[in-house]
């Protein structure tokens, strides 16, 4: 019988805050972490929002000499890598080092320090590049800093697809436990992209909003750029019970799927093919899912065909899990979302408590679903979709159930 | 041509026409201001990329929902390189 792989701890860093704890609570409660956007060339760009991780104070986490190697994004990692690990409760020591794997999905990688040294050298017209500068900007640096961090000795990579990177990159982790190559795995996903340049890229998109995030609402006008990570500990739950761990719920299926159709207009039956091979891989049927963390960016075309790829998937049962979109509260973290995103299923699995959707404006008729809007819903949630949907086409799919706490 | 139509505006018309007809490989002469963007076969890449080219040639910022892709015209789009121009106080 194939492993049941169980999360054991959790970290991050959001805008909402340092800590799980800070983002779930945040979500919860209804607390957006978008605010007006702060960056030293702001007079020069037409965003006005961003959801930045204010709270994030670097030297509170490392000291110098290990941050000048640490680019923004790493530092991310490491900080929810260490959250996660803490509360697992797990050393890794020589014995099973190697029985342990660090999987971490990120869109940009290095990009602030890659930006950073572009502007060294083309603009400023200098002549030497910062040592090391390929140290930090490299797109594996996360992974690699948590290995190091932890003496982690088994497979350790980087899994990069846009904005699906997350769930990527903790279904590859989910693989490796299932097929016994590894006990544990450190998952999840790492953002630091508010450059000057990518920000000014997101614009050339003309995707991003200037009003407010307000996925799946009429008059919704655009997503809103954030920062952050999110890393679990995955677990085979046999090797969790042996130590005596606690489950926080169980990543019980993945699906992943490529709409091979276009590199940036989603398609619904590329979103449905991921959601229908994630409720197989977990052996649930449409109606065992109570809540749905959609990918819900505030783009007119993807909460649109969202909707669509959750009427595909779940036939007669669509209109009956809640479903909201917590980017209008954490801002879309790119390849970091699927991970803040678990925070909140973990948070709906564990207290009964759905995070709202915020700045609901009214009914979409093409969004026609059980949204939770504005505040939090108490709704017993046993089983769970977590959606990541990226351009290109790239979809990944969560399904997460409640911890047996008897078992 | 009506006569209503001074150079200048006749200026922008003609060369957002042409960053149009070279982004979707049609003749000029098939568009015409009347032609949605979406009827001229334009998806939502090629909006954007049009929308860049126009930004280049005339030195100016269209707003970030101006026009809507989905319901506009090439007329539409002409009218909103107008009023940017206006805006930053440019002439062609």
């Amino acid at each position: 019988m194939r492993a049941s792989v169980a999360i054991t701890g959790m970290g991050a860093v959001s805008a909402l805050g340092v800590g799980a704890t800070a983002l779930w609570e945040g979500l919860r409660d209804g607390r957006s972490g978008i605010a007006p956007l702060v960056h030293p060339r702001s007079a020069e760009l037409r965003t006005t929002l961003a959801a930045q991780a204010h709270d994030y104070q670097p030297a509170d986490h490392f000291d110098e000499r290990l941050l000048a190697q640490l680019d923004r994004v790493s530092q991310f990692a490491l900080v929810a890598a260490g959250e996660a690990i803490a509360q697992a409760g797990l050393a890794f020591d020589d014995a099973w080092a190697a029985r342990a794997a660090v999987v971490i999905g990120t869109g940009a990688g290095g990009e602030l320090s890659r930006d950073e040294q572009d502007r060294r050298i083309y603009a400023e017209k200098g002549q030497r590049m910062h040592p090391l500068a390929i140290i930090r900007a490299m797109a594996s640096a996360p992974a690699s800093q948590i290995s190091m961090a932890h003496r982690i000795t088994g497979p350790a990579f980087v899994v990069s697809s846009a904005c699906a990177s997350a769930n990527h990159a903790m279904a590859q982790a989910v693989l490796m436990i299932r097929s016994g190559m590894v006990d544990v795995a450190i998952a999840g996903g790492s953002e630091a992209c508010l450059s000057f340049g990518m920000i000014k890229a997101w614009e050339a998109m003309r995707v991003l909003t200037s009003d407010a995030c307000r996925p799946f609402s009429l008059g919704r006008q655009g997503l809103v750029l954030g920062e952050g990570a999110g890393v679990f500990v995955l677990e085979s739950l046999d090797h969790a019970r042996a130590r005596g761990a606690t489950a926080l719920a169980v990543i019980a299926g993945i699906g992943m799927s490529a709409d091979a159709a276009d590199i940036v207009a989603p398609s619904e039956h590329g979103e449905a093919r991921a959601m229908s091979a994630a409720l197989n891989d977990a052996g649930l049927r449409a109606q065992d899912i109570q809540y749905i963390n959609a990918h819900g960016t505030g783009t007119k075309a993807n909460d649109a065909t969202e909707t669509r790829a959750i009427r595909l998937a779940l036939g007669s049962w669509a209109g009956e899990p809640l479903i909201s979109s917590t980017k209008s509260a954490h801002g879309h973290a790119l390849g970091a979302s699927g991970a803040l995103e678990l925070v909140a299923v973990v948070g709906a699995l564990r207290t009964g408590v759905v995070p709202p959707t915020l700045n609901f404006g009214g009914p979409d008729p093409e969004c026609d679903l059980n949204l939770v809007v504005n505040e939090s819903r108490r709704h017993r949630v046993l089983a769970a979709l977590s959606h990541s949907f990226a351009f290109g086409g790239l979809n990944a799919v969560l399904a997460v159930t409640a911890a047996d706490d008897a078992s | 041509m009506t006569s209503d139509i001074t150079p200048m505006t006749n200026s922008i018309e003609q060369r957002v026409i042409a960053i149009v007809a070279s982004s979707t490989g049609l003749d000029v002469a098939a568009i015409t201001p009347a032609a949605t963007l979406q009827s001229l076969g334009v998806s939502s890449l090629d909006a954007i990329e049009i929308i860049f080219d126009i930004e280049e040639a005339f030195g100016v910022n269209l707003p970030d929902r101006t026009p809507d892709f989905d319901a506009d015209t090439v007329g539409g789009l002409i009218e909103a390189v107008g009023e940017a121009m206006q805006g930053v106080g440019a002439t062609p």
